[in-house]
């Protein structure tokens, strides 16, 4: 146990150092800006979920199955999130952190180190799932008007969710480990994981929701609502978790006891097996995962065609480092389904458009073709903002351990920021303007509208993609072991916020105008000279908003990765 | 080749590097030699154009890296002293990439890098992605690297770390023959042994001073130790901590 304890001590040294202030600059910056918007996503979730326990209340008879398969649909999504969550971080922990070989090489059993890791794994895959069941399971514990012990029952109930999810997730590990290599497996998770989560949004937007409020489909509701009173398999944990829930929430203190038992029982009898295993096998696996699997792929090869030759029209620092850039991406097996999860993005976005009842509006449709092109722009700009966010943000943080590299070669910092810049600029750029036009058609706006929508995405690109270049230069991490990850730090967090804020600036200042503009047209009226001046303003200050983004944060980059 | 005038680095309250004076000609091998923490790798990352001095200058080949960084980098070989490299290329393609930064004549890339490729026992490697590379391999392909683009001068941090004795045998004979060219060597090393056998002139460094400079003969007479090794003028002059 004291081994256990001493192996845990520098995770927890190195967390209590993070948090000194002396350490991070902005620290206070970081915690307010994190710790705001964690609360705006927790206040939301639940002033969401009370509504809609409260309107399901309203509804006689069906609103208490309503809301009961609710919690059991909630109950299942948060196990299938923390086993997945718990599979990736224990393969992590166990498996392919750095300080492993240190560990091993320590005089301790690997029997300890398991459970001194599979501890640490737990925490780090339950901890935000577990914060964010907090607000469900409070909007419930109010609409029901529960006593203290449901929500000490939640707790305990949650508790063993997690214990049961980390304790499967290891044993799976150690099975799969002791047959591949820690990194292959990890890769097919992750390819099988956004498959899933991609098959998973289709068929739900393909089964097309806004059918509900269609009046000639309602005999279909009425059969999903019978089809909910069936119970959950007797067998699952989830089936025992969410069964002593509702029963503290009914006040049956009994059978809600005698579920957590159940639950209980079943996580720490799957944490015996986990070790058992790991005894066995543990040190085996991890053996394993200190090779290098070979490639997955190789790479094909045409006479003459290679990256190089495609991009013989760059300048030459410029396509050098377009092609390391290029390789190292599709080499990367982490960055796959990150592709998958774009394309879908991006069919989805264009397939709702598709399927808008426009006709069906009592307003009239060109005035709703023309909001809606309106907001298309702020949409695809958000569209833009994400992929910009998760591909280009982290560009200079994956230079990682070899940014010396770059540091020496002669090629100034200034030069090698703009050549990320452009790696990334066109493809987005290409992309959003497809997103655009291909929406605008499937709306059939005016040719206006269209040329506008156009014109500000041509603006706003190069801004969007400045700013995440800029500011993953200014909040680099070089030494994550995995950089994409940086999205999610406070520089990514900024990266989201300054993106908001530009796209909302330029949509304000062309959204007065050109209501005018199309209102003109309509009534077949002519412009005043105010309404002219105000029409020049506002585009000109649109623009100067754009360029500003570009230059500023690629300056602030550059300035402070020529200090560093 | 290599002139450091007042050279000052500051991390925040700590001196790493103060007023470093000292200079290197064409065709010399200097090594830099001192304790763990004295400036060594501080002063070569300056050198690389990595770190920007507090205070003070750095010229190479007679510019200020400065006010020319790009030309001068163009003039350096440069090897940090871990070989942290892109994993997901392979030793060609890393090879490759290095020749269009440095502009390496195109024509002459694919018969100089499999020459050095070669040279370094890694043409059989060529293909393969560096993340398969042992921690010896990677270093002799930053050497090689380093070599591409025919440098006027070399800088390199703890050069035999991870290199097998061929390897060290080899690498030590490639530089004397460089030597030769007319190209300028500043080692960094704990080895001694390697400093003794190698450089004409070395630099020992300690709490980012130098505390003394010459050929190991000047050393010696230095420290005033007779025919004693490198390593005890070494532990001498740092124990006493004043000779310059």
């Amino acid at each position: 146990m004291n081994t256990i304890l001493s192996l845990l001590k520098p995770r927890v040294f190195s967390t209590i150092n993070n948090l000194r202030t002396d350490n991070k600059r902005n620290h206070w910056m970081r915690f307010f800006m994190f710790g705001a918007a964690g609360i705006v996503f927790w206040a939301g979730t639940f002033i969401i979920l009370y509504r809609v326990l409260f309107y399901f209340q309203s509804v006689q008879d069906f609103g208490d199955i309503l809301a009961m398969k609710l919690l059991s649909m909630i109950i299942m999504t948060f196990f299938v999130l923390l086993l997945f969550s718990s599979i990736i971080n224990c393969l992590s922990h166990l498996y392919l952190s750095q300080d492993l070989q240190l560990l091993h090489s320590l005089p301790a059993s690997s029997k300890d180190i398991f459970l001194s890791r599979w501890l640490v794994s737990t925490f780090d895959s339950s901890w935000m799932v577990v914060a964010f069941s907090l607000p469900a399971f409070l909007s419930y514990g109010l609409i029901y008007k529960a006593g203290i012990i449901f929500y000490m029952i939640v707790l305990v109930a949650i508790i063993f969710m997690c214990l049961i999810a980390s304790a499967l997730a290891a044993i799976l590990v150690l099975f799969g480990a002791t047959i591949l290599p820690a990194g292959r497996i990890r890769t097919i998770l992750i390819i099988l994981g956004f498959i899933l989560v991609l098959l998973f949004v289709f068929v739900l937007r393909l089964t097309r929701p806004e059918q509900l409020v269609n009046p000639d489909s309602f005999a279909s509701v009425v059969l999903y609502l019978n089809s909910m009173q069936t119970p959950n398999s007797p067998f699952l944990p989830t089936t025992w978790i969410t069964d002593a829930v509702k029963a503290a929430l009914r006040g049956e203190i009994n059978s809600s006891l005698f579920n957590i038992a159940l639950t209980g029982s079943c996580a720490f009898m799957l944490i015996f097996i986990g070790d058992v295993i790991a005894r066995a096998v543990y040190f085996m696996g991890f053996s394993k995962s200190q090779t290098t699997p070979p490639r997955l792929f190789k790479p094909l090869k045409y006479k003459g065609l290679s990256w190089e030759s495609l991009l013989n029209f760059l300048p030459r620092e410029s396509k050098a480092f377009a092609v390391k850039e290029i390789r190292i991406f599709f080499r990367d097996s982490t960055q796959w389904p990150q592709l998958f999860l774009m394309a879908a993005l991006i069919a989805i976005y264009l397939y709702n458009f598709s399927v808008l009842p426009l006709d069906k509006s009592p307003i009239k449709t060109i005035y709703l073709q023309n909001l809606f092109s309106f907001l298309n722009m702020g949409l695809s700009a958000f569209v833009l903002s994400a992929l910009a966010a998760r591909f280009v943000f982290p560009a200079v943080s994956m230079e990682g351990s070899a940014f010396w590299i770059v540091q020496a070669a002669p090629v100034s910092i200034k030069r090698f920021l703009w050549i990320k810049f452009f790696l990334y600029y066109v493809p987005l750029l290409i992309i959003a303007e497809i997103l655009i036009i291909v929406s605008n058609l499937l709306l059939q706006v005016s040719l206006f509208m269209m040329i506008l929508s156009a014109v500000t995405m041509f603006f706003l690109v190069p801004a969007i993609v400045a700013l995440a270049v800029g500011l993953g230069a200014v909040y680099p991490d070089f030494k994550s072991e995995n950089p994409a990850q940086v999205v999610t730090s406070f520089g990514g967090l900024m990266l989201m916020i300054l993106c908001f804020f530009l796209i909302a600036l330029v949509i304000t200042l062309e959204a007065g105008p050109v209501y005018y503009a199309i209102m003109a047209d309509i009534h077949g009226k002519q412009f005043s000279l105010l309404q002219i001046t105000w029409l020049i303003v506002s585009f000109g200050l649109a623009i100067f908003l754009c360029f500003l983004s570009v230059f500023y944060p690629m300056r602030l980059g550059e300035k402070n990765l020529r200090i560093r | 080749m290599i002139k450091l005038n007042e050279l000052t680095k500051h991390y925040g309250s700590t001196i790493a590097v103060n007023k470093l004076n000292l200079h290197a000609d064409a065709g010399e091998i200097y090594g830099f030699i001192g304790p763990n923490g004295a400036g060594k790798t501080t002063t070569i990352r300056m050198m690389g154009g990595i770190l920007a001095p507090t205070s003070g200058n750095l010229f190479i080949g007679g510019m200020d890296i400065a006010q020319n960084p790009i030309a001068v980098k163009k003039m350096i070989g440069f090897v940090p002293d871990r070989p942290f490299l892109y994993e997901k290329l392979t030793g060609m393609e890393f090879l490759r990439f290095s020749a269009d930064l440095y502009e390496v004549n195109p024509a002459e890339f694919s018969q100089k890098a499999e020459q050095l490729l070669r040279q370094f026992a890694l043409w059989d490697w060529a293909d393969e992605i560096i993340e398969a590379y042992s921690h010896g391999m990677k270093q002799r392909l930053i050497i090689a690297s380093a070599l591409l683009h025919n440098p006027k001068i070399l800088i390199i941090d703890e050069p035999m770390v991870g290199l097998d004795p061929a390897a060290v045998r080899m690498v030590k004979d490639i530089f004397k023959e460089l030597a030769q060219k007319q190209t300028t060597i500043f080692i960094s090393t704990h080895t001694l042994s390697i400093a003794e056998d190698l450089c004409h002139r070395i630099g020992v460094i300690h709490r980012g001073t130098l505390l003394a400079e010459g050929s190991v003969d000047e050393l010696k007479h230095i420290a005033k130790l007779g025919e004693a090794r490198l390593e005890e003028v070494f532990l001498t002059i740092i124990k006493e901590n004043a000779f310059l």
